[in-house]
């Protein structure tokens, strides 16, 4: 599989300036050393140019022919049924990203489809809860304080405890 | 907006649905190009599972204007596999000929086989970035600025390590 001669030919094409809509003799060589024998491969935008300037070369012809084994060869090489393989990583992964409980009750809270700034004021949101939850049970519970109907008794008490001699004086 | 883009915003805002859809849609490309690279099914899993869940854990790092989710899962791919690779140049083994389904495996005259079989060696002794490059280029169907992008380099120089590749190849199995 020697193409010495084919790279000659095509060197020599080059010298001599022959380019068919921009593709040069060397460049034609780089695209197919590169991308193989299969223009589909060929980058897009010179494939154009490299199948004109193919059309007209027996060189670049040659050249092509001197690639196509390898890349029948490479197409013929199959990879095994992976299925299994692929159902095992997907189990894997589901659970491995599976919401925790936490995750869900702030998901039920607030949603997660604003995100942002989520990393900072949803911790923070999670620390206020146990104050919120107190100001509810205080004022739900009272703690002690029965009605408000007794307070004017409380502060005529607290008023009689007061020492009035500083403001006598 | 792309659909890449779609679905990716709902991964970042954890839709846990939107992954489980993205996870299907990559799964087979990257397992089969993981298993070109390393030869076999243990390490593919093992590379393909990390790539997978980088796109969950690491979602908020794809930028829409650099690179197609496809694409950016791929180069997580080749640099873990590279990775892999470096450091345990021993595990590459071959499981190609053996463990293919009889569905998978068309019928080779034996010559074929051979070529094949050689073939196969010679790509296993590419150094690992000119295989990376062939098998993308070959089998994973990205253009030369998507591989380009994959791998971290320009187009000048991929074309240098495809040719090099390329080469390698036709004179290994001209031996």
């Amino acid at each position: 599989m020697n193409d010495a001669p084919q790279e000659r030919e095509l060197v020599t094409g080059t010298m001599r300036g022959q380019d068919h809509m921009n593709m040069t003799a060397q460049r034609f060589e780089q695209i197919v050393t590169a991308y193989g024998s299969e223009a589909a491969r060929w980058p897009a935008q010179e494939r154009e140019a490299a199948l004109h300037f193919l059309k007209e070369s027996l060189a670049a012809q040659s050249l092509v022919e001197g690639y196509r084994e390898l890349d029948a060869l490479l197409d013929a090489m199959p990879v095994p049924a992976l299925a299994q393989m692929e159902q095992r990583v997907m189990r894997s992964l589901r659970e491995k990203t599976r919401d925790s409980f936490l995750d869900k009750v702030l998901d039920w809270l607030i949603p997660r489809q604003q995100r942002g700034m989520a990393w900072a004021w949803r911790p923070a949101l999670v620390a206020c809860l146990p104050l919120v939850c107190g100001i509810y049970m205080a004022n739900f519970y009272s703690f002690g304080i029965d009605s408000v109907e007794n307070s004017w008794q409380e502060e005529l008490y607290l008023i009689s405890m007061n020492d009035y001699a500083e403001i006598t004086e | 907006m792309t659909d890449d883009e779609v679905l990716m915003r709902a991964i970042q805002a954890g839709d846990s649905h939107a992954y489980n859809s993205a996870v299907r849609q990559h799964i087979k490309p990257l397992s089969h190009y993981a298993f070109r690279m390393l030869g076999n099914s243990k390490d593919t899993e093992d590379i393909v599972q990390e790539t997978l869940l980088r796109l969950w854990t690491h979602a908020q790092s794809w930028k829409p204007d650099k690179a197609g989710v496809s694409t950016w899962l791929h180069r997580i791919a080749h640099n873990l596999c590279i990775d892999y690779l470096r450091k345990d140049k021993s595990s590459v083994s071959s499981e190609l000929s053996e463990d293919l389904e009889s569905s998978d495996k068309p019928a080779q005259a034996p010559e074929r086989e051979e070529r094949l079989e050689a073939l196969r060696e010679a790509l296993n002794a590419l150094p690992e970035r000119q295989r990376s490059a062939i098998i993308l280029s070959h089998y994973q169907g990205f253009s030369n600025r998507e591989i380009a992008e994959v791998m971290g380099i320009t187009v000048d120089a991929l074309e240098s390590i495809l040719a090099r590749a390329r080469r390698g190849l036709r004179a290994q199995l001209s031996e």
